[in-house]
């Protein structure tokens, strides 16, 4: 039994768990400064990226230290691969984090309909629950939980398509047109951070069983 | 057949040799059945079967006494030294049974050669160690070339090519180990076999004998027993697990698990594999 190598692969699982946790409360900061329109919010958001960020290379530097020194094989290599996908994927979903406070920054002060504020609840909490899941069943290296991702992806990519056609409908004031833009891309964030939730999910399912698939095709 | 029937055929061939496999050729040269070897009326080895490719590394791997050089022993009759031993089921050789009545145990030796864990060169010259062989054979024309070939193949001729009339015994270990190599090349076989022949070594004479083993591959069999896995996740194209079944009271080898390397150190199918190669074996 090598026990040094085991509580370095355990110290792997939960600096990965402490990253996401961070990258949730970064995409609760987010979410919350763009509901509340909160700049002051929005700053705090894009400044704690660098503590996601030093997660993110602490664990880059663990696992090259890991493979030099131990050459994990079978499922611990598995294994190390897929947190070096997951943590690259965490670091992502921050920046789009980020990217969400930027945009609330930026977007004219235009107090949403209620319909928008829903849209953005809806998301968002989508979005949460969406890591949630990813990282219990990376953390549990349950394949079937982690395949339900895609059933969430598809709600996240529906209510984007709705917040499409909610933007379209603008009128043609140019200051509302220009909210409309940057809250495209606001949706569109949520949509991405689904997307690499789902790429997580693929990760578990290539730990748990050995072998890598895309859940759904490339049109996600 | 049709020139179409033909060129159908010949693509077909081609795509048979699927990418994953490419590296591993698929001529049997060993087809083993169902082989179980005894030392004294107990089960050293029970049940194995499986098939080694030509011009492949196969590589034995398992904990202490899983009887993987009880194993190798098998493919050249090394067995059939020691008292008490009994060998049933079957070894075929290029189709032909190596414990068949009319098979010369000497001549399976030949053209079945060994290298030992321990470099064990005889006590003379180098020269002398590599024609040693060839000259029991009554090989005695061209000999000179047969020694040079041999040790330039086992990548040691540059080394001794000015002092060949110099004690073996004034080699370095590993030096003395491509010797040995040497040795068993000089009468021409179609398979060496190598039990633990880098573990009394250091790190680059052990890198040394493993790409010669890259190299020999090309106009040999390897068949190797390694304790290290590394080793055998480096050079071998095939792995044979095997382990130590306690459940009849005694301690009786098993082959659990027989795959391309690569699967066996990326994903194994069975557990106890997984458990010896990730370490938690033990």
């Amino acid at each position: 039994m090598r026990v040094g190598f085991q509580e370095e692969l355990e110290q792997l699982d939960a600096a990965l768990h402490e990253e996401g946790t961070l990258v949730l409360r970064s995409l609760r900061g987010a979410l919350n400064a763009l509901v509340d329109q909160d700049a002051e919010l929005a700053d705090e958001v894009i400044a704690f990226d660098d503590e996601v960020d030093r997660r993110y290379v602490a664990i880059e530097e663990g696992i090259e230290s890991l493979l030099a020194r131990q050459t994990p094989v079978a499922g611990d290599l598995r294994f190390v691969l897929a947190v070096l996908h997951v943590n690259l994927h965490l670091e992502r979903i921050a920046d789009y984090c980020v990217t969400i406070a930027k945009l609330v920054k930026l977007a004219p002060p235009v107090a949403p309909e209620r319909l928008f504020v829903d849209a953005f609840q809806e998301m968002g909490a989508r979005a949460e629950e969406m890591i949630r899941v990813a990282l219990d069943s990376f953390a549990t290296r349950n394949a079937e939980q982690a395949e339900t991702l895609v059933q969430l992806d598809e709600l996240i990519d529906r209510a984007n398509r709705r917040f499409v056609q909610h933007v379209l409908s603008f009128g043609r004031d140019p200051t509302l047109q220009e909210w409309g833009l940057r809250m495209l891309l606001v949706s569109r964030c949520f949509e991405r951070i689904g997307d690499h939730a789902v790429d997580i999910g693929e990760r578990t399912a290539y730990v748990a069983t050995g072998e890598f698939r895309e859940f759904t095709d490339a049109s996600h | 057949m049709s020139e179409m029937e033909a060129a159908v055929a010949e693509k077909k061939t081609a795509l048979d040799v699927a990418p994953r496999t490419a590296d591993v050729p698929r001529d049997v040269v060993f087809d083993v059945r169902d082989l179980t070897v005894r030392y004294g009326g107990n089960p050293a080895l029970a049940g194995v079967s499986l098939e080694i490719h030509e011009h492949a590394v196969t590589a034995f791997i398992g904990p202490s006494g899983c009887g993987k050089s009880t194993f190798i022993r098998c493919f050249n009759r090394m067995n059939d030294l020691i008292p008490g031993a009994a060998v049933e089921g079957s070894v075929l050789y290029r189709g032909q049974d190596l414990y068949g009545r009319d098979v010369d145990p000497v001549t399976v030796r030949q053209l079945i050669g060994m290298v030992f864990q321990k470099p064990n060169p005889f006590p003379k010259s180098i020269y002398d160690n590599v024609a040693f062989g060839p000259r029991v054979l009554g090989w005695k024309r061209g000999l000179d070339e047969r020694v040079e070939r041999a040790l330039r193949q086992a990548a040691l001729w540059d080394e001794v090519k000015d002092r060949l009339k110099e004690s073996a015994l004034s080699l370095s270990g590993g030096q003395q180990q491509r010797l040995c190599i040497a040795r068993a090349l000089a009468v021409e076989p179609e398979v060496i076999l190598m039990d633990e022949p880098a573990s009394a070594l250091d790190p680059i004479s052990t890198a040394r004998i493993e790409d010669l083993m890259a190299e020999l591959k090309r106009d040999y069999t390897i068949v190797i027993v390694t304790h290290n896995m590394q080793q055998a996740a480096r050079v071998a194209d095939m792995t044979a697990f095997f382990s130590v079944d306690v459940s009849s009271g005694g301690r009786t080898g098993v082959l659990v698990e027989y795959d391309r390397t690569e699967a066996i150190f990326t994903k194994p199918r069975d557990r106890r594999t997984e458990d010896y190669v990730t370490g938690r074996f033990g």
